[in-house]
C-alpha cells in the first residue's frame, strides 16, 4: 500500500440530478493518488516447470517437403490460371474477361473459405479464454476476471434472438451489488442452463440415431462412417449452440480435443464401462447382438456430446459428468416418439 | 458442590425435554428457528424488517435460489406462537422506515419473535409426501448484551469480579470508571450487608457502563448485559449488584458486603442467565451475529480491539452452547453461523471485500480459531437496507468512487455539516488492503464513515446488498 492515502472528504449535491453532478465544493490541494490497478490477489500457483530437457528434435524433413510441394502446386495453379486467361484474351477479349470474372470470383471465395476457418479458430480459442477466466472469477472470487468474462459472454450472445429474453433477464442484475462469484453463478443460472436443455436434447437425439443407425446398418464399414459423421455433426451443433463458429477446421480441432479431453478425465470409468458390459455382453446383447453394439455406439456418443458440452461451455460446469451421463441414458433408451424398437425386430 | 451438579442434570434434562418437543413437532411442521443477534445499533432491527418485508413484497433475490426459481408460491405472516414471548413489531418498525419523516426503527430491547411461514415447491419425493412444501421460520431477535452474558455461566462471582475490574483499571475505559473506583476505595468487602451500599454501587456501575457504551470509544464488552438492557427487569433486586475488589479465588465471609454480591450474582445467573440459555439460546438452529465494523473504525483502534474482545466472547457462547452434556443427544445446535458486517452501503461497493477480510480477521484472530465450532460459518459485508448509491466524482483529474445518499442530520466529515435534507456524494477513504492495519491503528484517522438516512425509494421494496445470500445461506438449504 502506497503511503499517502486519500482523506476523506464530501460533495454537497444541490437538487440537479446526481449524474451530472460537479463538486460544488473544492479543496485547493487533493493529494494525488492512483489506484493500484492490480490489487494483492491470492496468486494462482504457477504450474511447476518441466526440468526435464526437451526431447532432441528431428529436422522436420517431412514437413518442408510438404510446404515445398503445396508451394510448388499453388504456384504451378496461378500459372496455368494466368496462362489460360492469357489465351482466352489471345483468343477474344470477352471471353478474357469473363475467366478473369471467374477467377477473381474463385480467389475471392477462396479468401472468405479462409476467413471463416481463421474466425472459426480463433473463436474456439476465445471460448477456451472465457472458460479459463469465469473459473478463475468462481474459484477465486476475483472481480477483474468475472467483468470482463460476463462482457464477453453478454457480446457473443446479443445477436442471439434465442438467448434475447435470458440475457434481458440477466441484465436486469447489473447495478445490483453482488460479489463476482456470485454474478458467475447468476449467469450460469440465466444463460447457461437454457443452454444445457437444448444442449441435452442435441445428444439425445444424436445418440439415438447412431443407435438405431448402427442397428440397421447391413455392414460394418458403412456403421463406422454413420458413426463418425453423426458426431462430426453433433459437434457442430454443440459448438454452434453455445456461440461457437464451428468451421471445418475448428470442429476437427474440437474433435482432437474431445478425445484428449474424454482420455483425461477417464473415458472408462468403472461405472460406465459397467453400463457398458451390462448393455453392450449382457442383457440387450443376449437379445441382439446388433443392438448391444448399437447401445454402445450410442452410449460413446453421449459421452463424446457431454465432453463437447464440457468443452464449448463458457462458463465450466459445476455438476458432475456422470450425473448427466445417467440421466441422458435415461433418455435415450426410453426412446421417444421417432423411434421405434428394433431389437425385438431383428431377434 | 453436589447441588451444583444436580441443578446442571436437571437443566440439561429440561433442555432434553425442550429438544424432543421441538424434534416432534418439527417432524410434521418444519420449523427453522432463526437467531438474530448483535451488539446495539448493529442493526438487527432493521435486519428483520427489511428480510420480512422483502420476503413478503417478492423483492429481487437473485441469489436466493428457492425464490428466484420460483419455488415459494406463498410466503406470509403467521401469528405469534409462543404465548409468553413478544412479537417483533415488524409493522411499526416498517412504518417508521417509510412513513414521512423516514427514520431508521427503533433497537431492540428485549427478547421478541416473528413467525414467517412459507409455502414452496419441495424438489424431493418424501419432502412432498410428508409435509407438502411448508416451513415455518421462527426470527427470534435478542440483544447481542444478552449473548455475553452467557460466559457468567462458568465463572464465579469472586472470578468475575476480579476480570471486571481488571478491565475497568485500563484505558480506554479509566476515564469512565473513575467515580465508581473511587466509590469503590470507601467500601471494603468484608462490610457487614448494607442494602442502600449495595445499591449505591450498583448504581454507580451501571453509570459505569452506560458511559462506555455511550461514549464515542464504542465500547462493545459490557457484561451482565441486563445492566444495560433490563428489559422487563428494570429496578428488581437482581440488578442490583456489582464487582467489588475481591481476589479471583476469595471466599466471601458470611453475612458481608461480598457475600449479598454473591449472592445477587448468582441468582442473576440463576434467574436471568441459565433461562435465556435454555428456553431460547440452546433451542437456535441458525443464527447470524450481526457486526457493526465500521462504527468502530470510526472510533479508532481500541474500539476495535474491544470489539475483538466481544467477538471472542460471542463465540466461545456458542462453543458453550455445543458442550452441555445433553445437548449433545437432543438438543439442537446452531448448525449455520453467519457474521454480518453491517451497513456495507456506507462504503463503495470495491471495499467490500476488504471489510470482510476485517471481520473475519477479527473473527479467526481469537485463540480459538473459528474452526472448531462445529457450525458452518461465514462472513458477509451485508446491508438489509441499502441507503445510498454509487458515484465517481472526478477532481483535479483524479476519480474518487463516491457513495451519494442523504446523511444524517448532525453528521459531519470534515468542514462539511451535513443538515439531513441535501444529498451528499461522500468519500469515506480506502479500507486497508492488509486487514490488520485496522487493527493495530494505522488507519486513525483516514476513514470517516457517514450515517445516512433511510432511501426515499418509490418502488415496492427496498434495495439492499447480499441480503439475499444471506438468507440463502442461512435458510437456502432447508427448501430442498
Amino acid at each position: 500500500m502506497s503511503k499517502d492515502f486519500r482523506a476523506p472528504q464530501a460533495f454537497v449535491l444541490g437538487d440537479e440530478v446526481p449524474e451530472s453532478k460537479s463538486p460544488t465544493k473544492s479543496k485547493a490541494k487533493v493529494p494525488r493518488l492512483e489506484y493500484e490497478v492490480e490489487p494483492t490477489l491470492p496468486e494462482v500457483l504457477p504450474a511447476p516447470e518441466t526440468s526435464t530437457p526437451a526431447p532432441h528434435r528431428r529436422f522436420r524433413w517431412l514437413f518442408i517437403l510438404a510446404s515445398a510441394a503445396f508451394g510448388l502446386i499453388a504456384m504451378g495453379a496461378t500459372l496455368s490460371i494466368t496462362q489460360l486467361i492469357e489465351a482466352f484474351f489471345a483468343r477474344s477479349p470477352v471471353w478474357g474477361w469473363l475467366a478473369l470474372g471467374l477467377a477473381g470470383l474463385l480467389a475471392f471465395a477462396a479468401l472468405a473459405i479462409i476467413l471463416r476457418e481463421i474466425t472459426g479458430l480463433l473463436r474456439l480459442n476465445k471460448i477456451e479464454t472465457l472458460q479459463e477466466k469465469s473459473s478463475r472469477a468462481i474459484n477465486l472470487d476475483e472481480r477483474a476476471s468475472a467483468d470482463s468474462a460476463l462482457a464477453e459472454l453478454e457480446a457473443i450472445y446479443a445477436n442471439r434472438t434465442d438467448m434475447k429474453w435470458h440475457l434481458d433477464q440477466f441484465k436486469t442484475h447489473r447495478n445490483d451489488i453482488l460479489d463476482p462469484r456470485d454474478r458467475m453463478h447468476l449467469a450460469d443460472r440465466h444463460l447457461m442452463q437454457p443452454l444445457d436443455t437444448m444442449a441435452h436434447k442435441i445428444i439425445a437425439r444424436r445418440a439415438r440415431r447412431v443407435t438405431l443407425l448402427t442397428t440397421v446398418t447391413p455392414a460394418a464399414a458403412l456403421d463406422i462412417l454413420f458413426v463418425a459423421s453423426q458426431n462430426l455433426g453433433m459437434l457442430r451443433e454443440i459448438a454452434t449452440l453455445y456461440g461457437g463458429k464451428p468451421s471445418t477446421l475448428a470442429t476437427l480441432r474440437l474433435a482432437r480435443m474431445v478425445v484428449t479431453h474424454l482420455a483425461i478425465t477417464g473415458g472408462l470409468s468403472l461405472s460406465d464401462s459397467f453400463i457398458q458390459h451390462f448393455i453392450g455382453k449382457g442383457l440387450l446383447g443376449r437379445l441382439s447382438a446388433r443392438f448391444g453394439e448399437g447401445a454402445v455406439n450410442g452410449i460413446l456418443t453421449a459421452r463424446i456430446g457431454l465432453a463437447a458440452t464440457a468443452l464449448c461451455r463458457p462458463i465450466p460446469r459445476q455438476a458432475a459428468t456422470s450425473e448427466s451421463l445417467t440421466s441422458l441414458l435415461r433418455e435415450i433408451f426410453t426412446f421417444g416418439s421417432d423411434a421405434t424398437q428394433p431389437g425385438e425386430k431383428q431377434s | 458442590m453436589s447441588d451444583v451438579k444436580f441443578s446442571e442434570i436437571f437443566g440439561s434434562g429440561r433442555m432434553a425435554a425442550g429438544g424432543l418437543q421441538d424434534f416432534a413437532t418439527g417432524f410434521l411442521h418444519p420449523t427453522v428457528r432463526l437467531g438474530v443477534t448483535g451488539l446495539s445499533r448493529a442493526g438487527k432491527t432493521v435486519f428483520i424488517t427489511a428480510l420480512v418485508h422483502a420476503l413478503l413484497n417478492g423483492a429481487r433475490l437473485p441469489m436466493f435460489e428457492a425464490h428466484a426459481k420460483g419455488r415459494i408460491s406463498r410466503c406470509y405472516l403467521e401469528p405469534q406462537p409462543n404465548d409468553d414471548l413478544p412479537r417483533f413489531a415488524y409493522e411499526e418498525h416498517l412504518a417508521a422506515l417509510v412513513g414521512e419523516n423516514r427514520r431508521w426503527p427503533e433497537g431492540t430491547r428485549r427478547i421478541s419473535q416473528l413467525r414467517l411461514t412459507f409455502e414452496y415447491e419441495p424438489q424431493g419425493f418424501l419432502a412432498r409426501q410428508f409435509h407438502g412444501g411448508k416451513l415455518h421460520v421462527d426470527i427470534i431477535d435478542y440483544p447481542g448484551e444478552w449473548l455475553l452474558d452467557l460466559p457468567l455461566m462458568t465463572q464465579t462471582y469472586p472470578q468475575w469480579s476480579s476480570a471486571t475490574l481488571a478491565l475497568a483499571r485500563k484505558p480506554p475505559r479509566l476515564v469512565h470508571a473513575e467515580p465508581w473506583l473511587e466509590l469503590l476505595k470507601h467500601s471494603n468487602p468484608e462490610d457487614p450487608q448494607n442494602e442502600m451500599q449495595a445499591l449505591e454501587i450498583s448504581q454507580s456501575f451501571t453509570t459505569y457502563l452506560a458511559r462506555c457504551r455511550d461514549s464515542d470509544m464504542s465500547l462493545s464488552t459490557l457484561p451482565p448485559g441486563r445492566f444495560l438492557m433490563p428489559g422487563d427487569l428494570a429496578g428488581s433486586p437482581l440488578l442490583t449488584f456489582a464487582p467489588l475488589d475481591v481476589a479471583a479465588d476469595a471466599l466471601p465471609a458470611p453475612h458481608s458486603l461480598a457475600a449479598l454480591m454473591a449472592r445477587r450474582y448468582d441468582s442473576y445467573v440463576a434467574k436471568v442467565v441459565k433461562p435465556f440459555f435454555r428456553d431460547h439460546f440452546s433451542r437456535l438452529d441458525r443464527q447470524i451475529v450481526m457486526v457493526d465494523v465500521l462504527s468502530a473504525l470510526n472510533a479508532g483502534p481500541a474500539a476495535v480491539a474491544d470489539l475483538q474482545t466481544a467477538l471472542n466472547d460471542v463465540l466461545s457462547c456458542f462453543r458453550i452452547g455445543r458442550n452441555s452434556l445433553l445437548s449433545e443427544l437432543f438438543g439442537r445446535k446452531v448448525e449455520r453461523l453467519l457474521f454480518a458486517a453491517t451497513k456495507a452501503d456506507q462504503l463503495h461497493h470495491t471495499d467490500h471485500d476488504q471489510l470482510e477480510n476485517i471481520l473475519r480477521t477479527l473473527i479467526e484472530s481469537t485463540s480459538q480459531s473459528a474452526e472448531n465450532l462445529g457450525a458452518q460459518h461465514d462472513v458477509a459485508a451485508l446491508a438489509s437496507i441499502r441507503s445510498t448509491r454509487e458515484a465517481r466524482v472526478t477532481q483535479n483529474y483524479t476519480e474518487i468512487p463516491c457513495i451519494v445518499g442523504t446523511p444524517m442530520a448532525g453528521e459531519k466529515i470534515g468542514r462539511t455539516v451535513f443538515d439531513g435534507e441535501k444529498e451528499a456524494a461522500v468519500f469515506p477513504g480506502d479500507l486497508p488492503k492488509q486487514a490488520s492495519a485496522a487493527l493495530d491503528g494505522q488507519m486513525q484517522g483516514k476513514l470517516h464513515f457517514v450515517r445516512f438516512r433511510p432511501p426515499s425509494s418509490s418502488s415496492e421494496t427496498f434495495p439492499h446488498i447480499r441480503l439475499d445470500r444471506t438468507i440463502e445461506f442461512l435458510l437456502g438449504d432447508r427448501f430442498a
